[in-house]
């Protein structure tokens, strides 16, 4: 029998989108495993094709998203995932899993901050995508929906002429096609410079089947667009 | 040479932090009525460390601390020692009460308690304070400080916060008023209390004094149980008796003998429990075999999903708490109800939530409030609202269901029902207690928050509540409930528990006395993992700290569990043994403070009751209404029907990624639906929720409410493509003042109401919890809340293709309604608004069900596009609401609408007879669809079209109704926004 592609998914106390990611990820092919940060050690991203920091809440995400979880990771494995990407590993965070990447300096500078409404925010968006050679997001349109919750998504850098950078230089990979919650440029997700690390605050594995989408009549295509990235994400590492 | 400091002098660095991307604020937002004039706001954040050393190395070790951990560079900006903005007016800074949980301290705590050698620095203490600036300027004639203690009254809570102004003369920057402890430390650890010679007055006094709120009957009886084993209770005995016969544990009036004067004449009722929920639901059992897999003996009830897995659902109250402190009422609320899903059968997996809400409404002045200190609608509705989102949110719940009502009866008494739904192996469903297990706690710590809160629930509140009560509100910690659950559901995997139940009112005395009930056994008190120190026995027995569950496991699972509960983070204790004795013995430092034989507390003293119903209005001629398209305008923008909206984004209602019927939906996103309809993973079934809350009309029948909310729920439940024959429903009351024999007679009356169109309907009751005393002593008198039933149910679906949702989702489909349209217009929105007093529909159960199984062969036919029922607003407003998908126009005409003899215009449109929906179905099946239902209150009424975007509602030649569906929308959507 065919090896499949291993991921393993971050779980920290408070995490909590861990079943459907690893839900997702078993359905796109890859063998899916949760590790519990307690457990957490160098050695468990032996053999690893892909890592995923997945949604929630981590610690609470008190003090600030993500930013106890950064200090955790840190604490128990160093800079593995550093290594982890330079030997060639695919990271990919959702959600509070985008916040903590940003943490954890694998993607370009930026923080993701309290939404301008100052609200929890829990709807579907149209996306651009700006990456359609990324690994990621080779199998979806120019523009597609996905769903987003979050109430610390607006993503802002230290000068607001960096982001207009990441846009021209291309590490802003997915931006909403409409104002969501004042993200500079209207930016959704990022890339590193590899393409192999994506971080966005959108939620794909909540989007996988036709029948997940609000309206019944939304289109003709056989499955969820989250169904898509997680496809070309496998086709991707399986090469 | 050291030299002591006094305490207060030591300096406490502050380190302040503010946003640099947030703009200054509407200071309006913050207050429950707009201010007159134009002022703003800043949030910030202090934090505040007292250093053992305060030499060089140390200080900077803190602050690399604060830089590392707490600061992001990038968006924030960090004040040393310094205020973080100038130029304000004045500012607020609060912080939690000694004692009161506070989440971020606790996770800021964590990362440098221990690590004093690693990190350089030694923290004494350490506090957090948020503060909010004010700038601006106000009228010569306006006081500063008056308008900031309207900020302080809105912005802070005195039941949990501390709070001080600054203004810009005062130089205070210390915040040692924030400082001040409680301490209370009793000496000896339990009491025992000679009751044996002391008569009935003596007796009441003791359980005032203690709190215990038991009657002098129940005294009398404490006195006999202890005459016969001849010796005297200790406290906790007490304690343990109070919370077993308290309201909320044993719902006593439930129970209660209750001689009822109602319509039919005088009867005596032996137990509207008994009666009314537990022989229908056992009846409807024997009717359905192998439905209902577990009812009324564990924590929520199951029925059956498919071969492997079942359902259950569980709602809860969680009203005076929610009263005294919104935010944290609701967030314990739902912590609450998710653990008793957590400990039904061997531990279900929460998998969605609905919240229903009884509030003031928001634009009620303020000096309409009768009483002092008690919080605005508008502040409870938006802490209530927040402390769910909060605690469900990051718990990874969906929270997909829910509804609010707005009548003055419920400024006093608000109303905050959290209700949970759990999927588990079939083979889980049933546990069972023996002697030899090991008891074990598992999750949070105990301390002395919510100590009584079951005997508070089984009092009315007053203005002094809001004050002494403090020790009844506990704060949530969702992280910690998470650990837990994580911890719960992975020990029944791996097959490790016996028996497992939440810590809920009462805490260990009632989870322990359930488990410890018939097998006996002996808890330690000594092993408990504490909070705080110096808490006495009684007092360790009965808290509600929250997030914390009690297992009963062998004693060689124990590693294993250890194990796990390693890998969640969370903490576990052997609290002590089941041992087959028979008796509940608790030990604490080596004494023994309650040894009860649980057995003779089973029977609490039946109540003896008085009720009577009588009025009930009389049908009336419909009111005059000239122009309608205007009437339909005011229905939509009625806080009744506008749009949850801002609300339910508040919630996520799509974590785990099963939610497939959403509650906003339709091809606009936003377009209301009735029922959620839930995946469940294993499995090609999934779970439909809905619910019903009517309580306008039990104020003149409480009957047809009772019969009115069960078929809503139902019909909910089968429009969205429940199979009818697999239905179960809840039955949640509130109350007023039950000693009042009309309010206690409304009670009655609703419970038939509910119980007959549940035996009709062949719905069991699979769960169901009272709450009462919610009634408020006003300066003018007291305020009672009208009965308040909430019917909420789950239903199964049997196929995915079975989903329907409740929006138009063609434009050239045909248009058709379902059910019989009567003339009364008695507890509609409508109604309400011209203040115009009729009578309330009554239910035709019979006919409604004959009716929703045609509806449900027609759904499998793949017939039915979508279904709207209709609800509040009637008619005109479900069509509205039909077509807020934006899909397209409606052409109709009522002619063909069934009715009950000859029916008014106004009626047609704003009736909210029960029984009905809206259903659109394709062109080419019009006439299999009008054969179907030949025999059925089916007509045609119209077609969906392109042509124009309007609701053009016709009736024989007139027009009744022409408007444009983008101006219907926006008075509907943005009803709620100025509010939330």
């Amino acid at each position: 029998m065919e090896k499949r592609p291993r991921a393993l998914l971050l779980k920290f106390p408070g995490t909590n989108c861990d079943a459907e990611t690893a839900r997702a990820l078993t359905s796109v092919g890859f063998e899916a495993e949760i590790a519990p940060s307690s457990t957490l050690t160098r050695e468990m991203l032996d053999g690893v094709s892909l890592v995923v920091l997945v949604g929630g809440f981590s610690y609470g995400d008190y003090v600030m998203s993500g930013r106890i979880a950064k200090l955790v990771t840190e604490n128990k494995i160093g800079d593995a995932l550093k290594g982890f990407r330079d030997g060639g590993g695919y990271l990919l965070g959702i959600c509070n899993g985008f916040q903590i990447l940003t943490q954890l300096g694998l993607l370009p500078d930026c923080s993701l901050v309290h939404n301008t409404s100052g609200r929890y925010q829990c709807k579907w968006s149209m996306l651009k995508n700006h990456a359609p050679n990324s690994p990621y997001l080779s199998k979806l349109p120019e523009e597609f929906e996905f769903p987003y919750a979050h109430a610390e998504g607006r993503l802002v850098t230290a000068d607001p002429a960096d982001a207009k950078k990441l846009v021209a230089d291309g590490f802003a990979a997915l931006t909403y096609s409409t104002d969501e919650n004042g993200s500079f440029e209207q930016i959704a997700g990022l890339q590193d410079e590899t393409g192999r690390v994506l971080g966005l605050m959108p939620h794909p594995e909540r989007f996988m089947e036709r029948e997940d989408h609000y309206d019944p009549d939304w289109d003709k295509q056989e499955r969820g667009n989250g169904h898509y990235l997680f496809a070309s994400l496998f086709e991707a590492v399986s090469k | 040479m050291v030299r002591a400091v006094p305490f207060s002098a030591i300096p406490m660095i502050s380190y302040e932090i503010s946003d640099r991307f947030i703009d200054a604020g509407d200071a309006s937002a913050l207050l429950y009525a707009p201010l007159e004039f134009d002022l703003t706001f800043r949030k910030t954040r202090r934090y505040l460390f007292e250093l053992e050393d305060i030499g060089g190395d140390s200080t900077a070790a803190l602050a690399r601390f604060v830089k590392r951990t707490l600061l992001d560079e990038a968006s924030q900006e960090l004040f040393i020692d310094q205020n973080a903005c100038d130029d304000w007016l004045f500012m607020i800074e609060y912080g939690m009460k000694p004692g009161g949980l506070d989440l971020e301290k606790e996770a800021i705590r964590a990362r440098f308690q221990g690590r004093s050698q690693e990190l350089g620095f030694h923290p004494n203490r350490f506090d957090l304070h948020q503060r909010v600036y004010v700038f601006g300027d106000l009228a010569e004639d306006v006081s500063v400080e008056e308008v900031a203690k309207t900020f302080v009254k809105d912005v802070c809570n005195p039941a949990i916060h501390k709070s001080t102004i600054h203004y810009p003369s005062s130089q205070a920057l210390t915040g040692n008023a924030l400082m001040d402890r409680i301490t209370t430390h009793p000496t000896d650890f339990y009491r025992r209390f000679k009751i044996s010679d002391l008569n009935e007055d003596e007796l009441f006094e003791i359980s005032q004094f203690l709190k215990l709120s038991l009657s002098k009957v129940d005294m009398l009886a404490v006195q006999k149980i202890y005459a016969d084993w001849n010796r005297e209770p200790t406290d906790v005995e007490l304690e343990v008796i109070a919370q077993t016969w308290s309201e909320h544990c044993k719902h006593r009036i439930f129970g209660a003998t209750i001689a009822h004067d109602g319509p039919d004449g005088a009867e005596a009722i032996n137990s509207l429990f008994k009666t009314y929920i537990y022989d229908v639901t056992n009846r409807i059992m024997e009717r359905k075999p192998g439905f209902v897999l577990s009812c009324f003996h564990d924590n929520a009830g199951f029925i059956k999903l498919d071969d492997k897995q079942a359902v259950c659902l569980k709602a809860e109250t969680h009203n005076h708490p929610s009263a005294l402190e919104p935010y944290a009422g609701a967030n314990t609320g739902l912590g609450g109800v998710i653990r008793d899903i957590l400990g039904a059968g061997k531990g279900a997996k929460p998998i969605a939530s609905l919240d229903v809400f009884c509030f003031g409404p928001p634009d009620t002045p303020a000096e309409k409030i009768g009483a002092e200190d008690v919080i605005h609608p508008l502040g409870v509705m938006r802490g209530v609202v927040r402390g769910v989102r909060d605690y469900g949110n990051r718990m990874g719940i969906p929270t997909v269901s829910g509804a609010i009502q707005f009548d003055d009866a419920y400024i006093y008494n608000p109303l905050v029902y959290c209700g949970t739904a759990g999927v588990i192996p079939n083979g889980d469903i049933d546990k069972e207690m023996s002697a030899g297990l090991k008891i074990v706690a598992v999750g949070g710590k105990t301390g002395r928050d919510g100590i009584k809160g079951a005997t508070f629930s089984s009092a009315a509140l007053d203005t002094d509540s809001h004050e002494e009560d403090q020790t009844a509100v506990q704060i949530g910690n969702p992280i910690e409930e998470k650990k837990a659950a994580d911890f719960v559901l992975a020990a029944r995997d791996a097959g490790l528990i016996e028996f497992v139940t939440d810590c809920g009112a009462g805490g260990f005395s009632s989870a322990c006395g359930e488990m410890l009930e018939d097998v006996g056994g002996e808890i330690n008190l000594d092993t408990m993992p504490l909070k705080e120190q110096g808490m006495v026995s009684w007092e360790l027995f009965i808290s509600e700290s929250q997030e914390r569950m009690v297992l009963a496991v062998k004693e060689e699972s124990l590693p294993q569990l250890q194990e796990i509960a390693d890998r969640c983070e969370t903490e576990m204790a052997v609290l002590g043994d089941s041992d087959g004795s028979g008796i509940l013995k608790v030990k604490h430092h080596g004494e023994t403070v309650c040894e009860l034989d649980c057995s003779a507390l089973h029977d609490a003293p039946i109540r003896q009751m008085k009720s009577k119903w009588t009025s009930k209005p009389d049908a009336a001629a419909a009111p005059t209404i000239s122009n309608l398209g205007e009437a339909l305008r005011d229905v939509l923008s009625d806080f009744a029907v506008v749009s949850r909206e801002p609300i339910i984004r508040e919630y996520d209602h799509e974590v785990q990624g099963n939610t497939v019927q959403k509650p906003l939906a339709g091809a606009s996103g936003d377009a209301p639906q009735d029922a959620a309809v839930m995946r469940i993973d294993g499995s090609d079934k999934l779970m439909a929720m809905g619910l019903s809350v009517l309580p306008e009309w039990g104020k003149t029948d409480p009957y047809a409410m009772g019969t009115a909310c069960v078929d809503e729920c139902y019909r909910q439940l089968v429009g969205a493509g429940s199979n009818p024959e697999r239905i179960a429903i809840l039955d949640n009351f509130c109350g007023g003042n039950p000693d009042n024999h009309e309010e206690l007679g409304a009670l009655v009356e609703t419970v038939k109401g509910i119980a007959v169109a549940a035996d009709a309907y062949s719905a069991p009751f699979v769960s169901g919890k009272d709450s009462f005393y919610n009634y408020f002593e006003t300066k003018d008198g007291p305020v009672s809340i009208p009965v308040t039933i909430l019917i909420s149910g789950m239903g199964i679906v049997e196929d995915k293709s079975h989903v329907v949702g409740a929006s138009l989702r063609r434009s050239n489909s045909v248009v058709a309604v379902l059910g019989t349209t009567g003339n009364e217009l008695g507890g509609s929105v409508l109604a309400r608004q011209l203040e115009h007093i009729d009578a309330v529909p009554q239910t035709d159960l019979e006919t409604n069900l004959a009716l929703y199984n045609a509806y449900y062969e027609a759904l499998k036919n793949g017939w039915i596009l979508s279904a709207h029922d209709v609800s509040e607003g009637g008619l005109a407003g479900a069509l509205a609401e039909f077509a807020f998908s934006g899909k397209g126009g409606l052409e109709l005409n009522l002619d063909q609408l069934p009715t009950d003899g000859d029916v008014s215009k106004v009626a047609l449109l704003f009736a909210e007879t029960p029984g009905r929906f809206v259903i659109e179905i394709a062109p080419e099946n019009r006439e299999a669809v009008a054969a179907h239902f030949a025999d059925h209150a089916y007509g045609e009424i119209g077609t969906a079209t392109d042509s124009h975007t309007n609701l053009n509602i016709e009736w024989g030649k007139e027009t009744l109704i022409n408007e444009p569906l983008s101006e219907l929308k926006s008075l509907w959507k943005n009803g709620l926004a100025p509010y939330y």
